[in-house]
């Protein structure tokens, strides 16, 4: 079994890599870093934020034999002013948040790379429900993940028998969150990566539509809601 | 009061024909991908044309900001983001030239947008409205598309209670149109086609909704059938 990670060098990715490995999946972890720690996993670098560097992603990801789970986690973000973040990092959000995960998708589709019964997980946000302001730009790159695996999931699973899930973790105890989250958020409350990444990978392997973490993540998830349909 | 206002993918469709409308009572500027001179609709000759493709998000930001200097636009009342592409596809699988150009035509440039243009829009107290999709809940016809769209509704929704009473935002979700996009798109809806909406029903209705400042809202058949577009106010 082959397991492909996208930002599998720190944070959630890294936790999930551990867990495939440990679930006896050959993984391919794709990051502009190299690997935190030492691990199994073999390690192809890619800026995600570079066309170039992502077609040369896919030439080397094509060569290979194809994946039966594939999971879409990297991720960057920019939080403060909106009109105070420059239009470069507004356009690398988009591009390295929905742009890229998108595009290896389909092309990994296209070429056939990704196993007929096999998985993929598009790791969204939590925001896709809330709303959040204060990171227009990550917010929407998010909700394009949570539309397009909703888009493609009746025709995939009908056609390939590819189910594709929709990852919405809330903020985990990572660097990502600590760098991005209001002054003052209790950090304590929160999901390690690695309890994370065991219930996204459940929730995968079952074909799930959607992953919500965490039981406080579902009655933030229940309110948002409330607060949409108002 | 004549107002300044700024619409993109206005050199057709339904973005044309909500600038000729407009046109009659406020100063409007119009920016396309194609050359003027390919414009084959009917415009006004009241319009100010700016040739900018989104499809460069970087570049058409910088020759729209520069074309308000250069007319001396010192606000804008109004900006309505209309530009968008899409492309209908086999199985759900997009091409990767095409999905590219979708998010940098619907999603990139609209968000660079918004960004360059808020020193305009806060002057005036204006309102920026953006264009969204039915589609943008997801629809395996054009998945890329429609995520493009879904992420507007969440950037505009953030957007929104970002900038509160400095800009309204909002975000207007159109159903289906005549217009040339479907061909474009690669999409013949066949007789389906006779019950979209015309341009200028369809212009009608944005219109009021702008003024409204209401978001998110859904334009379609529904809304027409309870007359607001033509019992609505105007700008």
């Amino acid at each position: 079994m082959r397991a492909l990670v996208t930002g599998g060098s720190a944070g959630l990715g890294q936790a999930l890599c551990d867990a495939l490995l440990a679930d006896g999946f050959q993984v391919v972890n794709l990051d502009c870093d190299p690997p935190k720690v030492i691990s199994e996993a073999g390690y192809l670098y890619c800026d995600l934020s570079s066309r170039e560097d992502v077609d040369k992603a896919l030439d080397a990801l094509t060569a290979q034999a194809g994946f039966d789970l594939v999971i879409f986690n990297a991720g960057i973000s920019a939080t403060g002013k909106f009109e105070d973040i420059s239009t470069a990092s507004h356009a690398r959000i988009i591009a390295v948040n929905a742009e890229a995960p998108m595009v290896l998708c389909a092309a990994l589709m296209k070429f056939g790379k990704i196993n007929h019964g096999g998985n993929i997980g598009f790791v969204s946000s939590l925001s896709h429900f809330t709303g959040y302001p204060g990171a227009a730009s990550y917010a929407a790159s998010k909700d394009a993940l949570a539309v397009y695996a909703r888009a493609v999931r009746k025709t995939w699973q009908r056609k390939f028998n590819i189910k594709v899930t929709a990852i919405f973790p809330g903020p985990l105890k990572t660097d990502h969150a600590a760098r991005h989250s209001p002054e003052g958020a209790d950090a304590e409350k929160r999901m390690t990566p690695d309890e994370a990444a065991l219930l996204i990978l459940r929730d995968i392997k079952k074909g799930r539509a959607h992953s919500i973490l965490g039981g406080a993540a579902k009655k933030l998830l229940f309110w948002g809601k409330l607060r949409l349909n108002r | 009061m004549r107002r300044k206002i700024l619409i993109t993918g206005g050199s057709s469709g339904i973005g044309l024909a909500l600038a000729n409308r407009l046109s009659i009572h406020h100063d409007v500027m119009v920016t396309g991908s194609r050359p003027q001179t390919d414009i084959t609709e009917p415009f006004s000759s009241d319009l100010i044309y700016v040739q900018a493709s989104q499809s460069e998000p970087e570049t058409a930001v910088k020759t729209i900001a520069e074309a308000l200097l250069k007319a001396g636009w010192v606000k804008l009342d109004n900006v309505v983001l209309n530009a968008g592409t899409g492309f209908a596809v086999k199985d759900a699988i997009d091409d990767i030239g095409r999905l590219r150009e979708t998010m940098d035509i619907n999603l990139t440039a609209t968000i660079l947008l918004s960004r360059t243009l808020y020193p305009w829009l806060a002057k005036a107290g204006g309102t920026l409205s953006i264009v969204g999709s039915v589609a943008h809940k997801g629809q395996a016809l054009f998945p890329a598309y429609a995520a493009s769209k879904g992420a507007l509704n969440a950037f505009a929704r953030a957007l929104r209670s970002e900038w509160q009473s400095r800009v309204a935002v909002q975000i207007l979700h159109l159903g289906p149109t005549r217009t040339d996009m479907h061909a474009k798109a690669g999409h013949d809806p066949g007789r389906l086609r006779s019950i979209f909406m015309r341009p200028s029903s369809m212009a009608a209705m944005m219109e009021f909704a702008m003024a409204s400042k209401r978001s998110p809202l859904t334009l379609s058949f529904r809304r027409y059938a309870s007359a607001g577009s033509r019992l609505g106010r105007n700008l």
